[in-house]
């Protein structure tokens, strides 16, 4: 392990071979760091994945249509409802989900621990509950931005202006209202992949998944700093990346910061 | 021979009333007027008086809580008994309209010929390519350089009066036969506003249509409209043509209004003092049953007035007026005209001064930090400016939006430190920064700002914010510093009570003379004022520069007034500075800079400024664009790329020598042209 060597030199020999894509060798196991985040990031990717799919569409057009009918029954609902989303945390929610469907209903399996041999795509109904918690505060949170910007957009001159001109409704939406209020919506949700990863440890640990997020807990249990250190640091990238593709959607979508 | 008048819009006992959870607000009580096919109906009033509201009313445009009575018929049929289809195939079709703010009422993410295609593809049967075609006719017939690419930009590329224009053609996509203009050139600068008002005014002549135009602003109204309608406190007060209303108007509050608006700049003579209307508009919150609205404000209610609504009053000659004692209305009812007696010119010692001043914002930057292309440089907002402001008189200085005259005032002050140049004090230099200046010298240069709503702690009570300079400046003790508040508030004409209100519990004026006090709080010695009456109605505006120059008398400040109003700096100012893309282009005696000989951009700017006289011919020299954005050094003169009465060639190579303008007085004008030459060609 080299411990007779200096800790600037030893950090920077370590930092030297991350960024050519070698995180080393676990002191616990032994085995490559390399390969344990390899074997589990996608595990993690694909939860994200298919929350993502589900959770933006479906929050989207929810948090449109209250933006455009604001004080409607739907909407109250939807925004009571995400209220008290957002506001429970999600291991509770992830508690109460796997209580209610899997200790009362018996429907789903309440954690995903694989015998050998067998895959998350072998057994998918193991994903249910952990998609289920992650879209639960995502939807709220999407829709909460959308319905925010859209009611804000809906009050606007230029809108104003389209409903002056005459043209329908649905058209006043599709080409005024939502380019508009989506600029600013589109940059929460990509905000929300690298918070979404974060909030991945959680639930991860919940249904005991087998991802990233466990790994780090893993890490943490064991003390294994370099384990630990390297598993920050690829869900920090991911925040970071996600994060710089929300800006250029951004510059995409609006003129106005769109560089000549 | 007069044709048939044809009623496009009859609009009769409308009331727009809105329920809110604090009360019922009446935007509109009781408004009537009638717009006919080929004529331009002017509506005018101070803000509140619900103008817009009846505008949007008639486009069947209000929110759900609005309770509408009364008839509004286009062509016949009442616009509120028609289905949201009916309505939808009117709007941008038959009736459009053009809005106060261009800049928000574009769609800023879709490029502005799309926008204008869209009306013209919903309401009339044409081919994408006929749309086109359609769209570039609209663009060229607003007179948008470059009809055919222009459609290409996004609204944020092109400037303001370029944005109006663009709402302006989509307005007439479909040859409207009713237009609808609320308030169009509002916020812009006078010289586009006049370029704007002169395509108004070429609209009447070309477009078959009735143009429905509101405005606060009396030479606007003067310069467009065909026949004028006063609204006050959601009524109409009185009707007429242009000619009568502004020679003799019929109601108090039209003669009030036009008796607070100061004298044209254009006109010379001396200074009369401002007249003004006490109080406030009736408030939309009170019910209207058993009294005149305006018999609070009016000089010339008596008992009848206070319990009695006053019914509308018909002429034989068409002209209508809600008021029991029209006849008694003259010129004088608001007070005698009285002149105003200016401070001896000369033997006045300057008290601040300023020696080539200058000023960036901004850095050079490289493409690489220290060498390669550079990408960005300063941009140059104030070039070598002298002034001097003398004892008890006012130095106006005037400009274009992005002239620098902002500039100028902050760096007066010490907000922003310039970049060079000394600024004197009695003779002796000041810190260019408010930092580095001593206590006493900041409180010698006190500053009053344009939004009065923005500049107060809006958390802070009236008492504290003043107490808190009087304390600072003045040094007053706790007791005294009481009495003192007390005292200023009196002064600035408001009841000391209102030193435990909130700025939110105050209109804009009152905030604005909140704002004042606290200026004169620190016994200044110069007050800037850098658009200080720009936001407030004619009646406040009339209130707050009396007031000023109330205090000037009293205590013999100086005051730095900046304004783009050139006729509210005619009427408080001794001396004009003229400043254009941070060079000073004329400066002298007030008199002096706004008659003639002028610099070409004086007389830009003086011919576009509207003139409340129907009769007045509005000069023809107009100013194009905007102000540049001052980054390059100009080889020539400042003014070459805009001006009218450009020479050649010697314009655009060498610097334009500062000429006194032969009249003894320090009249100075920056031009190439002789000003021999130059009062030739402007008779």
């Amino acid at each position: 392990m080299g411990l007779d060597r200096h800790p600037v030199e030893r950090y920077i020999s370590w930092i030297g071979n991350a960024v050519q894509g070698d995180l080393g060798v676990s002191p616990r196991s032994g085995a490559s760091i390399n390969e344990m985040i390899g074997r589990r990031l996608p595990n993690s990717a694909l939860l994200a994945f298919i929350a993502f799919v589900v959770a933006v569409p479906t929050s989207l057009a929810a948090g449109i249509f209250a933006g455009i009918y604001p004080d409607s029954r739907l909407d109250r609902f939807l925004s009571i409802g995400s209220l008290l989303t957002i506001s429970v945390p999600e291991f509770i929610i992830g508690v109460i989900l796997m209580l209610v469907f899997s200790s009362k209903l018996g429907w789903l399996p309440s954690s995903t621990i694989m015998l050998p041999g067998e895959t998350i795509m072998s057994k998918p109904e193991v994903l249910v509950l952990p998609i289920l918690t992650i879209t639960g505060a995502l939807f709220a949170y999407i829709l909460r931005m959308a319905r925010a910007n859209v009611m804000e957009v809906m009050e606007s001159n230029y809108v104003r202006t389209a409903v002056l001109k005459g043209i329908p409704m649905r058209q006043v939406v599709m080409k005024h209202v939502l380019p508009n209020a989506l600029i600013p919506t589109i940059t929460v949700i990509a905000n929300n992949v690298g918070w979404m990863f974060g909030g991945l440890i959680v639930v991860e640990f919940v249904f005991a998944y087998p991802g990233v997020g466990s790994l780090l807990i893993m890490a943490i249990d064991t003390r294994d700093m370099r384990l630990l250190q390297s598993t920050a640091m690829v869900i920090a990238s991911v925040y970071a990346f996600s994060n710089l593709a929300a800006d250029l959607a951004y510059g995409l979508l609006n003129p106005r910061i769109r560089y000549g | 021979m007069k044709k048939e008048r044809e009623v496009l819009l009859s609009v009769a006992g409308l009331s727009v009333s809105f329920f809110t959870p604090r009360g019922t607000i009446r935007a509109v009580r009781d408004a009537s007027f009638e717009v006919a096919r080929g004529e331009v109906l002017g509506i005018v009033g101070e803000s509140g008086c619900g103008k817009s509201t009846a505008a949007f009313a008639i486009m069947g445009y209000l929110p759900k809580t609005a309770e509408i009575e009364g008839s509004i018929l286009f062509e016949g049929k009442s616009i509120s008994d028609l289905d949201a289809n009916e309505l939808r195939s009117l709007r941008g079709n038959r009736i459009a309209m053009v809005y106060q703010d261009p800049t928000t009422s574009l769609n800023p993410s879709m490029k502005i010929g799309l926008q204008v295609a869209e009306v013209v593809l919903e309401h009339m049967d044409l081919s994408s390519s006929q749309t086109s075609d359609r769209v570039i006719e609209l663009f060229e017939s607003v007179g948008l350089a470059d009809p055919d690419e222009i459609g290409n930009r996004y609204p944020h590329e092109l400037s303001g009066g370029m944005q109006q224009r663009v709402m302006i053609a989509m307005a007439l996509a479909c040859d409207p036969d009713l237009l609808i203009m609320d308030e169009p050139t509002t916020g812009l600068d006078v010289t586009t506003e006049a370029t704007i008002l002169d395509l108004v005014a070429s609209l009447k002549e070309r477009v078959n249509a009735g143009i429905l135009y509101v405005s606060h602003n009396l030479g606007v109204i003067a310069r467009v409209a065909d026949r004028v309608s006063v609204m006050y406190a959601g009524q109409t007060v009185e009707q007429s043509t242009v000619y009568e209303l502004f020679d003799s108007p019929q109601h108090p509050y039209t003669a009030g209004l036009l008796s607070c608006v100061p004298k044209p700049p254009q006109e010379g003579g001396e200074t009369t003092r401002l007249r003004r209307i006490p109080g406030f508009v009736f408030s939309s919150q009170e019910s209207n049953d058993d009294l005149c609205l305006f018999s609070d404000r009016c000089p010339l209610a008596n008992e009848k007035c206070m319990t009695q609504s006053p019914s509308v009053i018909s002429s034989p000659h068409g002209s209508e007026v809600r008021c029991i004692r029209s006849h008694d209305v003259d010129s004088d009812i608001w007070g005698e005209v009285e002149q105003i007696l200016g401070v001896p010119q000369s033997q006045s010692e300057t008290v601040l001064m300023a020696e080539q001043l200058t000023h960036e914002y901004g850095k050079h930057q490289k493409k690489y930090v220290l060498f390669g292309p550079e990408t960005s440089t300063p941009v140059r907002a104030l070039n070598e400016v002298d002034f001097d402001v003398k004892k008890g008189r006012t130095l106006g200085i005037v400009g274009e939006s992005g002239s620098g005259k902002s500039t100028l005032a902050r760096a007066a002050v010490g907000l922003i430190e310039a970049r060079s140049g000394t600024i004197k004090l009695h003779n002796e230099s000041l810190a260019n920064k408010v930092e580095n200046r001593s206590q006493d010298e900041r409180s010698a240069i006190q500053m009053v700002f344009q939004n009065p709503t923005a500049s107060l702690n809006p958390k802070l009570r009236i008492r504290n914010t003043i107490l808190r300079s009087l304390r600072r400046f003045a040094g007053l003790g706790r007791d005294e510093s009481q009495l003192r508040a007390e005292e200023l508030m009196l002064a600035v004409g408001l009841d000391p009570s209102y030193l435990d209100r909130l700025p939110s519990e105050l209109s804009g004026g009152e905030q604005q003379r909140v704002a004042i006090a606290g200026a004169f709080s620190a016994n200044p010695e110069v007050v800037v004022a850098d658009e200080a009456v720009s936001s407030l109605d004619v009646s406040v505006q009339a209130q707050v520069l009396n007031l000023l120059e109330d205090r000037q008398k009293e205590l013999g400040n100086s005051y730095l007034f900046i304004s783009h109003d050139l006729g509210v700096v005619r009427y408080l100012s001794d001396e004009i500075m003229v400043i254009y893309a941070g060079y000073v282009a004329e400066y002298g005696p007030s008199s002096s800079v706004l008659s003639l000989p002028s610099h070409p951009y004086t007389e830009a700017l003086l011919s576009a400024a509207p003139v409340p006289d129907p009769t007045v011919e509005s000069n023809s020299l107009r100013l194009e664009g905007a102000v540049p954005t001052m980054r390059e050094r100009f080889q020539g003169c400042f003014f070459a790329s805009r001006c009218p009465r450009k020479l050649g060639s010697i314009c655009d190579d060498s610097p334009p020598p500062s000429q006194d303008a032969g009249e003894g007085n320090g009249h100075v004008i920056s031009c190439h042209i002789p000003v021999k030459e130059l009062s030739a060609v402007q008779s």
